[in-house]
């Protein structure tokens, strides 16, 4: 597994609506070593109140202009396979989309452009095209379903599986409007983003599993790939819905980690293994898993 | 710049290979060094085991070792102890088994492990391939558990010592028994020490009123060194769902904020005792694990440090030798040199 532990800098860390933020690092080491799905432990310098590294999810990566300086509306979008992006550059920032839910990821909300994170990354399993390839040959459209800053972990497994050739439908929901982040990078990859709030301010108003029912309940004769990212209640619904109309699902999965590279154990779910129950590491054997595999509550 | 900052990886690593380089073979004075170059003496013995330096990983934070392989030059260690094992697989506590406090963290993994079996076939293979020694913890819910389990372990080769866990907090029987009574103490140090075929380092758990009690107790049962201290009972909620943090309620506590706590412990310990003791508690830097030895220390393990900073060990090999090249001494000269002012009558 080609990890790195390495001091970066931040090049941006942009305020988004709803607490959430766009952080670029620059990070060529790693981010030329990611695959889809993977994700980063991000480490705090200098503090020992705030121990331990907070993981995200890799939402993007991008290749740097060296004429015109860095620039993300300008800067070429980047090859996810890690290959060199359509200006024949290889990928150098990282993006990690990221809300502000406890002390660790409010003090990295006040970090600047300039100061140094350590970045422990790429990390995980993740969603690994040649374990998927055959149920998405067979579907008519891949379904990525969103909640949350669930989002965070489908934007790279998206690219990729634009740049194959797949016909791709978003379902987002979260609990405001403020909360739809991270959709434009979507928008040339899906045929259709569909969104929903729980307070209604945009898209549909309640859960967004309820639109993924009525499109499955109406598509009965296709056949679907879901991949799906979000809290626990509604990756549980999502899986719900997928097994009774007998769809493949991927999740990915979240926990609390302690070291994130599978040593600690600290990350570990419920899974179906070997014909009984064991518990594997989201941070190792995870995030993604096949749906199936997860021992739901 | 971000070479450079990377190149620290490669600068910690080089440094404690000349480190060691210079400890065997001393290099000529430098030509503009009127003083001759002092070259500190940092390997130690531990009941008749050489350690290259004093800086061990603490179980249950370094996996097998494996899982760092990538990230540092794991021959540059003094030791690791490796997660602890039973004589049978354990796959642990629910989630969620961690959560983080001020300046530490609270863990109730529940000792998953391989089982010893499986440790002999899959993990002790990749860890005697490397040069630094190989301490084994084991832990079990019985005397007889903890007997089978060394008795499987025995047939492995390469094993430095165990480290036998009787301090365990997480455990709903067994551990924290042991750890607390001093008789149930004696008695498993002493079925342990007759079948096992490496020496016997006890671990212990601070949990008491009195450590000296259980360092004694250790000791009088042919116990070769005692490490501590394992973790502290701790817990906390979460006040929106009032329930705790951690799924099994109580959990152990490490890191920085236990640190004045093991000091203290290990500080107690080596006075009432003879035998080597190990310092464990809250260590993340050599700054820490230099009050430690000064405290009467041999080794140290670093433990919550490896989760967020794997470089942690060896820039603390580093910080020891400049330390004691600063001062002229060796590490022998450090151990348990603390001045205690004598109060007058």
């Amino acid at each position: 597994m080609p990890m790195h532990d390495d001091i970066v800098a931040i090049l941006e860390n942009r305020p988004l609506t709803g607490g959430h933020y766009l952080l670029s690092l620059d990070a060529p080491r790693q981010a030329s070593a990611v695959r889809p799905g993977q994700f980063a432990m991000l480490r705090i310098l200098g503090r020992s109140d705030v121990l331990l590294r907070r993981p995200m999810s890799i939402f993007n990566l991008m290749a740097t202009d060296g004429r015109r300086g860095w620039g993300p509306r300008r800067a070429p979008q980047l090859r996810v396979t890690g290959s060199k992006s359509r200006s024949g550059q290889a990928p150098r920032i990282m993006q990690l989309l990221y809300k502000t839910v406890g002390r660790g990821t409010r003090l990295i909300a006040e970090l600047k452009k300039g100061d140094k994170v350590g970045l422990l990354a790429p990390l995980g399993h993740g969603f690994f095209e040649e374990e998927y390839l055959p149920q998405a040959r067979e579907a008519d459209e891949i379904l990525h379903v969103a909640g949350g800053i669930g989002i965070a972990a489908l934007l790279l497994p998206a690219k990729r599986l634009a740049e194959m050739g797949f016909k791709q439908r978003l379902f987002f929901g979260a609990r405001t409007k403020a909360d739809l982040v991270g959709t434009a990078e979507f928008k040339p990859l899906v045929r259709a983003t569909l969104l929903a709030t729980e307070n209604g301010s945009a898209g549909y108003h309640g859960y967004v599993t309820r639109p993924l029912e009525e499109y499955l309940d109406a598509h009965t004769k296709k056949k679907f790939l879901l991949m799906a990212c979000g809290p626990g209640p509604m990756l549980r619904a999502t899986v719900e819905l997928a097994k009774s109309f007998r769809h493949p699902c991927l999740v990915s999965m979240e926990n609390r980690m302690g070291c994130g590279l599978g040593a600690c154990l600290g990350c570990c779910v419920r899974v179906h293994s070997e014909g009984h129950e064991a518990y594997q590491r989201v941070c190792t054997e995870g995030p993604v898993f096949w749906a199936e595999k997860i021992v739901w509550k | 710049m971000t070479s450079r900052e990377s190149a620290g990886k490669t600068k910690v690593q080089s440094a404690a290979r000349s480190a060691g380089r210079t400890a065997r073979q001393p290099r000529a004075a430098a030509a503009s060094a009127a003083v001759e170059t002092f070259t500190p003496q940092i390997e130690t013995e531990i009941a008749g085991i050489r350690f290259q330096n004093p800086v061990w990983t603490a179980s249950g934070t370094f996996g097998y070792a494996k899982e760092f392989a990538h990230l540092i030059d794991l021959d540059q260690l003094g030791a690791v102890c490796v997660k602890g094992i039973s004589a049978d697989p354990m796959e642990g506590n629910p989630e969620p088994r961690i959560y983080e406090t001020a300046s530490g963290m609270l863990n109730a993994i529940g000792l998953q492990n391989v089982g010893a079996k499986r440790f002999l076939s899959e993990k002790l293979p990749f860890l005697r391939t490397l040069k630094t020694r190989v301490v084994v913890n084991v832990f079990a819910y019985s005397t007889e558990d903890y007997v089978r389990c060394i008795e499987i372990l025995n047939e492995g080769e390469g094993i430095a010592a165990y480290e036998l866990n009787i301090s365990c907090p997480n455990t709903r029987a067994g551990g924290i028994v042991y750890g607390s009574d001093p008789r149930l103490t004696e008695e498993v140090v002493a079925a342990a020490k007759k079948a096992a075929r490496y020496p016997v380092f006890v671990k212990l758990s601070p949990n008491v009123a009195d450590i000296t009690v259980f360092a004694r107790a250790s000791e009088n049962a042919g116990a070769d060194a005692i490490t501590l201290i394992n973790t502290f009972i701790g817990m906390a909620i979460d006040i929106e769902t009032c329930t705790p943090r951690i799924s099994n309620v109580t959990a152990g506590l490490s890191g920085p904020a236990i640190k004045p706590l093991a000091l203290r412990m290990v500080y107690q310990a080596a006075r009432a005792v003879k035998i080597p003791v190990i310092g464990i508690g809250g260590i993340a830097s050599a700054e820490d694990a230099l009050e430690f030895i000064i405290a009467g220390a041999r080794a140290v393990q670093v433990g919550t440090a490896n989760l967020y900073d794997p470089g942690t060990s060896l820039r603390i090999v580093e910080g020891i030798l400049d330390f004691c090249r600063r001062k002229r001494l060796h590490l022998s000269d450090l151990v348990g040199s603390l001045k205690v002012p004598v109060k007058k009558a």
